[in-house]
């Protein structure tokens, strides 16, 4: 089978700065040797290999890094380390984004389409089969901003699944849809997953995970707590919820804290500015120099007067 | 060395109907909720000049510069700096404005601020026609001079990618930069010759005023609209300033170089600094 997303060790950090002007000067490298600064890991140490013609769900408590890696698999942030292997387009099912409330339906359709690529006559080939799959009637040749927040998302999902990706990324986004709608997402993906594309899929409901989902992988923490079958890690994640359920708020409280405290970390940023190394910063400065040189020799000339 | 400029011109030129299309829409998604819709595109620039064609033309006057009756002559300037502004401040502000969109989808960031400049350009085209118009009403002779029109447009046109694109990085990492240059802009307008005739200051400070002269004329605008009133009242050749041409194209593309540059260096984090 084809290898469709391969991690190996991905990490990703978020540098928390105590003033803003820190993350100023960092973004030009010119922070003090010194200073150490504090990070976030939102994501650590996480492998795992996705072959083509899978689903995977992602389940873990809020804040557990499931946007995060969704995130990193849509191609919107990049991971701090680590490596990444994907093969094919990725497309990530944001429900309203991307809809320009002043213009219809229609138009939305249109500009969304060509803005993930499509060319006018892919365009005009997908439009019926969108319209008929978002079902919101007259509706379509309304302005986006007059629909109900359902309409919206049946819109939004409609003009995403016919965009044609490879890896499709669903995060959270059938929770606002009606079970109907939910169930029309879900035979649409079961058919993607017979033409061999990849799903990766983020939610709450433990049904729609163990009736969808080949595997699933529970984050806690920032960290893989296991991944495999789904019925089998979906059962263990609602153990573990209902177990967290039981404890007394002052519990809860402690193991939170004790659990985040151990995503912080403080790290000397400029260890990994040190990497491009000084040829290559000479040779940098060498190019920018010339770049800038004949216009610092005309501007003289021009001052002069010539 | 210029690896990440060809890019981002070989992204504009393989995307060119996605940015004429995109264009369109924004303009349509603008006055969408308007009863006069893109009329308003023509309507608001033709009340600004007509507000400027009472005052200096009816009420105040205005000498003339040289020979050319002063309205025409601010007219000239003022038509291509209702176009220059609004265009390099939402320039600007494209990238910021439309990453968190565009980040979900593979889409090409580098053509966002082209896009911003596209769909005022509409705008700018039909304010051209009644430039004309007006010249003629003037009695403007048209002359071989003329021509060169085209070629300050090319300028314009160049200038303004340079910068936004350099411009849209800056102002998506470091938002403070939006808001100065939205006041640098307000500033530009009576530094540039748009307002007034910058020879004022040598005949008014014989001895300092010539290099003050010189220093507003750094401002590549400055090359601009000057070479645009230099081609419709036929007053000199752009070669005929050999060292002000080298020096407006080597700062182009400067700001080309580092804009590239350093838009091709974030356009992956992005997101990261929002």
């Amino acid at each position: 089978m084809k290898t469709k997303v391969k991690f190996t060790n991905v990490y990703k950090t978020f540098e928390l700065h105590a003033k803003r002007s820190e993350k100023i000067l960092n973004l030009f490298s010119l922070s003090s040797k010194k200073k150490k600064f504090k990070e976030f890991i939102a994501l650590s140490d996480i492998s795992f290999e996705v072959y083509e013609g899978e689903s995977i769900g992602l389940v873990g408590l809020n804040g557990s890094g499931k946007s995060t890696l969704s995130n990193i698999i849509g191609g919107v942030i990049q991971a701090t380390e680590g490596e990444i292997e994907i093969n094919g387009e990725t497309s990530i099912i944001a429900i309203s984004a991307g809809l320009n409330g002043s213009l219809t339906g229609m138009e939305n359709i249109e500009l969304k389409c060509m803005m993930h690529g499509l060319s006018k006559e892919k365009i005009k080939e997908v439009t019926p089969d969108i319209i008929d799959f978002a079902d919101i009637g007259g509706y379509i040749n309304q302005p986006v901003k007059d629909y109900s927040s359902g309409m919206k998302s049946r819109l939004g999902f409609a003009i995403s699944v016919h965009t044609d990706p490879d890896i499709l990324i669903i995060d959270e986004a059938l929770s606002v849809g009606d079970s109907t709608f939910a169930q029309k997402c879900l035979n649409k993906m079961n058919e993607f997953k017979k033409q061999g594309k990849t799903i990766f899929f983020v939610s709450h409901s433990a049904g729609q995970m163990k009736q969808f989902c080949d595997r699933v992988i529970w984050l806690d923490y920032g960290t893989l707590k296991e991944i495999g079958d789904s019925t089998t890690v979906v059962d263990n994640y609602q153990k573990f919820t209902n177990w967290f359920n039981k404890l007394s708020n002052d519990e809860k409280k402690a193991y939170k804290k004790e659990m985040l405290g151990k995503q912080y970390r403080y790290t000397d940023v400029i260890k990994k500015k040190e990497i491009s190394n000084k040829k290559e910063r000479t040779s940098q400065f060498i190019k920018n120099t010339l770049a800038i040189l004949p216009v610092v020799a005309f501007t003289i000339l021009l001052l002069l007067g010539y | 060395m210029f690896n990440s400029v060809r890019q981002v011109i070989r992204e504009q030129i393989e995307f060119r109907d996605l940015i004429f299309r995109m264009a369109k829409f924004e303009n349509k998604g603008m006055y969408q909720v308007h009863y006069l819709g893109t009329f308003w595109q023509f309507l608001s620039p033709a009340i600004q000049v007509a507000i400027y064609w009472f005052v200096f033309s009816t009420i105040r006057g205005g000498a003339p510069v040289g020979e050319t009756p002063f309205f025409l002559w601010l007219i000239i300037g003022l038509i291509p700096w209702f176009f220059i502004s609004p265009s390099i401040i939402q320039g600007s502000n494209s990238v910021y404005q439309k990453i968190g969109l565009v980040s979900k989808m593979n889409f090409p960031v580098s053509v966002l601020p082209t896009i911003r400049i596209v769909s005022n350009s509409n705008q700018f085209f039909v304010m051209l026609g009644i430039l004309i118009v007006i010249a003629l009403s003037y009695g403007v002779k048209p002359s071989i001079y003329n021509i060169q029109f085209i070629y300050y447009l090319i300028c314009l046109f160049a200038f303004l990618f340079a910068f936004s694109l350099l411009s849209s990085t800056i102002a998506t990492l470091i938002r403070d930069y939006q808001t100065a240059l939205q006041s640098v802009m307000r500033m530009l307008l009576y530094m540039s010759p748009v307002m007034w005739d910058t020879s004022l200051i040598s005949r008014t400070f014989p001895v300092v005023g010539p290099l003050l002269e010189n220093i507003l004329r750094l401002n590549p605008l400055y090359y601009i609209i000057e070479g645009f009133r230099d081609s419709i009242l036929g007053r000199a050749w752009f070669f005929e300033d050999m060292v002000y041409t080298g020096y407006f194209w080597l700062l182009t593309l400067c700001l080309l170089y580092f804009g590239a540059k350093i838009h091709m260096k974030f356009r992956k984090n992005f997101m990261d600094y929002l």
